[in-house]
């Protein structure tokens, strides 16, 4: 559980990282917080020619309310999501991410370059409708969190570019239930229900490829259906895995109940609204 | 809640039953320990191992080339094919059965070394076990021991059973004919690791010279591996000197000699004077350390209408894995399960036969409970079963046929003998602590009402603890593990020096010795410094497993202490002129009885033992010193209950823990905090293995959980506020101890699974009980209903 020898660049600026990525033809990779890479790289399942190593770039951290968003930049720990009180929605996803330590040290941009179906930040990004701000050697482009996520731990970026930070909608309303073994653990179902601009939007994580936008569940609650109806919904229309900690069916339940659960604490689908 | 009354030790001035500060933990605490992984050595390169990725293949080929061409030292299974471990035991139906120190010819679990290769860090060694070539030609693989073997994992052994063993006593069908109810069930036990924070390593050197070798090794039984380094390598055993340092825990795992610890060795006198390091990294453990616990359980038990257990049938598979565990056998785990199924339940009628089943999987070994937390699972649930069938409560059922004090010796079916029979006043403790009636009425008003459902579950168990030589070792292996020794010296300052043969892995064995040694002398505790696990310090001792350091080795370090208490006493009679028998020792000083001052201190006597030969009185050799051994003959049983509420979450399947209790009788508490340590952390292991840890092989043999993201180890957070309660009855030993090690981990299978079963009417016959089975089986009970 040693990494594969490889060549390590500190990056000074967006423009050094990115000229650098794009000089590895493919073999480099952004070492941020290290909390996913780091352990693949010890496995060997990862050997980048080159590791980038951005913590040392300048401004790249921090939230800032803009209006009727935040916006964070792609250095933001996790921990430094948990104290900021502009987004309490992604206040408490972030509480769920992993431990402490993880937290003190994992980042909001390399969370969601990693794209992990489970992880709490992409079912946020993509439950708050987030752009996402990239940078590459041909300037910046946005992109919508609901375009980024291609598949199980695959986005949309090149290879030569790189997060440096993504706008994220505040919700009127919002709620979030997320089920795991163990404290800490990646989930096995997370769901995401936020308000934004009188929209109530369901998004699902850890049941499918990428979250998902539980669009039944969303029609029952445009129709004035309860939070109950509105989960056994977002249950039928998933189509999740099996895996060791669950069977598909059971992950199916499980998300039907933490939609909810997330509507519930939103104060959706209770009859009052 | 202990009983004041009884808790031996309490009181007086001297260190035994209080909670003194350990001595250990200014080291470990402050970042000061001595871990294998701390040691620097001039010359030190590193190891690391190419491991099968094959679960069962013939190798056909390995192609050491680019990797010796890049520089490396590398060594085949070829190189060491000379030495192989084989386990042996003189038991009829035992198979023995060779492992290799690196596989040649064929692979027999994913995860087995085939090759080794040095280099000058850790990061090159994996770069050059990378340049290594292995040819592999698959064989199918067998993972489940009651599946149908492949081909047989050894050719021994064409049914892969390695052991096999039946137990009888009385007549079982005679049993059954006259119950009136018999209950049977399938029950399958989850497999799973010891995974202690640190994990293996070594480091061994080889003095070409003086022909010696040193191996550090973060072992809990240095003077064993002694011995087996010595013989597997043909060496005189006082050539080999084994180090235990500071051990960042065992629980059974490191009890093992392994094939890689071998091999560092067998490397090391290949490269004189270069110091060689292994540290075993978490996905090595979760593969090749050994694992524990896959048991299958058929058992029938018939039971007359007033709940009393009349006769007990089963038919017990231990999963071994691919080889018979060096130097235990693969008897450790199917033997303890048959010797210890009826538990502390009294029973006439029992037949039981007990496998142990050849698998490609990582071998099998000791591991914190050994096999009783699935017996003690498969014995509770047949009397949950049983209790509902006949319409007992699980509490009535259980006291019915409790082994009780009157019934003491009691001979179990299995001829083992118990020597506790506190199970009665365990249980009834455990369900005053825990709150019993009001959880019950708790309950029914759920049932009532609605609300999240409750359910109840217990487990009692006995401990075997402390083993002497007619208890030691079932599998009768060519050595006894029944003593231990300890030299206790006063040095000419009077400040004592203990040499002790028992080991630590983290449970405090330096306190506990030194208090041992301070009152046993009667001196003060702070006088006392205790070196353990270097085999040049100490004389003997087979080190942690099978709960028995605070009985033996405990025991060893009393007898030597009150053996130099004799002879201070008896020097210092003569220079007083005053009778021996008058003279009393405490805190270091020396009184004639009746008088208010101290005549003399034991830095004194000290002084003219070994300074002041001129003063010594007639008779009376020079020097303060004593070695003995102790050995209890038979063991200690230690009674234990656990009782448990819990809550499920019909939605998810979740169980939460409102409340758990323990209360075991580990007879005279020798210092409270450590007991509640070990009784409290074999708790969170067991709950671990109830709820969490699984390793899951796939067909193949691959190992589907190798990691610590799929291997789940509870977390502070997983593990609930626990009530511990202690008896406190003395045993029959010089300081009445029973051990506490291995207790806790016998419960919570058969507490939760019991509780399950409580609160929903389910029946639990696998293991773990995850969210997603807990969910199944209410869907199964809402599809029957």
């Amino acid at each position: 559980m040693k990494c594969a020898p490889f060549e390590y660049v500190r990056a000074g600026s967006v423009a050094e990282a990115v000229t650098v990525l794009r000089d590895t033809d493919g073999e480099g990779k952004i070492l941020a917080g290290g909390q996913s890479l780091v352990p693949i790289l010890a496995l060997r399942m990862a050997r980048p020619a080159v590791l980038v190593d951005v913590n040392r770039i300048p401004d790249l951290d921090g939230v800032a309310r803009n209006d009727g968003s935040v916006r964070i930049g792609a250095l933001t720990r996790h921990s430094a999501l948990v104290a900021q009180t502009e987004h309490p929605l992604l206040a408490e996803a972030a509480r769920w991410i992993g431990h402490a330590a993880i937290r003190t040290r994992g980042t909001a941009g390399g969370s969601i370059a990693h794209a992990d179906p489970a992880a709490e930040l992409p079912a946020v990004a993509v439950g708050c409708g987030a752009t996402v701000h990239v940078a590459g050697p041909a300037g910046e482009r946005s992109v919508p969190a609901t375009e980024l996520f291609v598949g199980a731990l695959m986005t949309g970026l090149g290879e030569d570019e790189m997060i440096t930070g993504l706008d994220l909608p505040v919700p009127a309303r919002w709620g979030f239930a997320e089920f795991a073994r163990r404290h800490g653990d990646f989930a096995l179902v997370t769901a995401v229900v936020a308000e934004i601009e009188g929209e109530i939007r369901v998004t699902v994580g850890g049941a499918a490829p990428v979250p998902v936008r539980a669009s039944r569940a969303e029609a029952v609650l445009a129709a004035g259906g309860p939070a109950a109806e509105a989960g056994r919904a977002a249950a039928e229309d998933l189509r999740p895995t099996g895996d060791l900690h669950g069977s598909a069916d059971y992950r199916r339940a499980i998300a039907g109940e933490m939609v909810r659960r997330a509507l519930a604490q939103a104060g959706v689908g209770t009859g009052a609204n | 809640m202990s009983d004041a009354e009884d808790t031996a030790g309490a009181g007086g001035t001297g260190s035994l039953g209080r909670s003194v500060r350990r001595k250990e933990d200014r080291r470990l605490v402050t970042g000061h320990g001595r871990f294998v992984s701390d040691l620097q050595l001039p010359r030190m390169r590193h190891v690391a191992f190419v491991r099968s990725p094959m679960g069962h293949a013939r190798i056909t080929g390995v192609d050491t080339a680019a990797a010796v061409d890049a520089g490396y030292r590398v060594f085949t299974g070829a190189d060491f094919a000379g030495v192989v471990l084989r386990a042996r035991s003189a038991l009829p139906s035992y198979v023995e059965t060779d492992q290799p120190v690196l596989a040649w010819g064929k692979v027999r679990f994913a995860g087995e070394p085939v090759a080794a290769v040095v280099a000058g860090d850790r990061y090159r060694a994996e770069d050059a076990c990378e340049l290594v070539e292995v040819d592999y030609d698959p064989l199918p693989a067998t993972v489940c021991a009651w599946a149908a073997p492949q081909v047989p994992v050894h050719a021994a052994a064409p049914d892969n059973v390695l052991l096999e063993r039946r137990f009888e006593a009385g007549s079982v069908e005679a049993a059954f004919a006259a119950a009136a109810v018999v209950v049977e069930r399938e029950l399958v036990t989850n497999r799973h690791a010891g995974n202690p924070m640190e994990c293996r390593a070594g480091v061994a050197l080889w003095d070409a010279a003086e022909r010696k070798l040193t191996f550090w090794s973060g072992t809990q039984v240095p003077h064993i591996v002694r011995n087996m380094l010595a013989e597997l390598l043909d060496l005189p055993e006082g050539n080999v000197r084994v180090i235990a340092p500071d051990v960042g825990g065992g629980f059974g795992v490191k009890a093992v000699l392994y094939p890689e610890d071998v091999a560092l060795c067998l490397i090391a006198r290949g490269m004189p004077g270069v110091p060689v390091k292994w540290v075993e990294d978490r996905v090595e453990h979760l593969a090749a350390a050994t694992h524990a616990r896959d048991h299958r359980y058929l058992i029938s038990a018939g039971f007359a209408s007033d709940g009393a257990l009349l006769g007990v049938q089963a038919d017990v598979s231990c999963n071994v894995g691919a080889y018979s565990v060096y130097p235990w056998t693969a008897g450790i785990e199917p033997l303890m399960a048959g010797g210890l199924l009826s538990g502390p339940y009294r029973l006439d009628n029992y037949r039981c036969t007990v496998r142990g089943v050849a698998t490609n999987t990582a071998p099998s070994g000791p591991y914190r409970g050994v096999a009783r937390p699935a017996s003690v699972f498969a014995m509770e649930t047949v009397l949950d079963a049983a209790a509902r069938e006949l319409g007992l409560s699980g509490v009535d059922i259980r006291r019915r046929n409790l082994i009780r004090p009157q019934d003491i010796p009691y001979t179990m079916p299995s001829r083992l003998v118990d020597d506790s029979g506190h199970y009665g006043a365990c249980l009834d403790a455990a369900l005053e602590a825990l709150g019993y009636e009001q959880w019950r009425a708790e309950q029914a008003r759920r049932r009532a009402e609605g609300g999240a459902p409750i359910g109840i579950g217990f487990a009692v168990y006995n401990e075997l603890t402390g083993l002497g030589r007619a208890a030691s070792a079932g599998p009768r292996m060519p050595f006894r593990t029944g003593h231990d020794a300890c030299t206790v010296r006063v040095n000419p300052d009077g400040k004592v020096t203990v040499f002790s043969g028992v080991t630590s892995q983290g449970q405090g064995l330096e306190t506990t010795v030194a208090q041992i040694v301070a009152d046993g002398l009667g001196v003060g505790y702070d006088e006392v410094e205790v070196r353990i696990g270097d085999t040049d310090t100490s004389l003997w001792g087979f080190g942690a497993f099978s709960s028995r350091q605070a009985v033996i080795g405990g025991g060893a370090a009393h007898r030597s202490a009150v053996a130099v208490r004799d002879k201070v006493l008896a020097l210092a009679a003569g220079l007083l002129e005053a009778a021996v028998e008058d003279l009393r020792i405490e805190g270091g000083q020396i009184r004639v009885v009746g008088e208010p001052t101290p005549r003399l201190s034991v830095a004194e006597v000290a002084r003219v033992a070994y300074l002041e030969s001129n003063r010594l009185p007639a008779g009376i050799e020079p020097g303060l010193e004593a070695t003995q051994f102790y050995d209890p003959v038979r063991g200690a049983f230690a009674a234990g209950a656990q009782a448990a509420a819990v809550e499920v979450d019909r939605t998810t399947g979740e169980l939460r823990i409102l409340s758990y209790v323990c209360v075991e009788d580990a007879g005279r508490v020798m210092h409270p905090q450590i007991v509640d340590g070990q009784i409290a952390g074999s708790i969170a292991q067991g709950i671990g293995g109830a709820l969490y840890e699984h390793l899951v092989y796939d067909e193949d043999g691959n190992l589907s959980t190798g990691t610590l993201l799929d291997y789940l180890m509870p977390t502070s957070a997983e593990i609930p506020e626990l009530t511990i309660g202690h008896l406190a009855r003395p045993a029959a030993n010089p300081l009445g101890v029973r051990g506490v090690g291995e207790g806790g981990t016998l419960g919570p299978n058969a507490v939760l699974a019991g509780a399950l079963g409580d609160a929903l009417g389910v029946a639990v016959d696998t293991l773990p009980i995850t969210p997603a089975t807990v969910w199944s089986l209410m869907r199964g009970q809402e599809a029957g209903s």
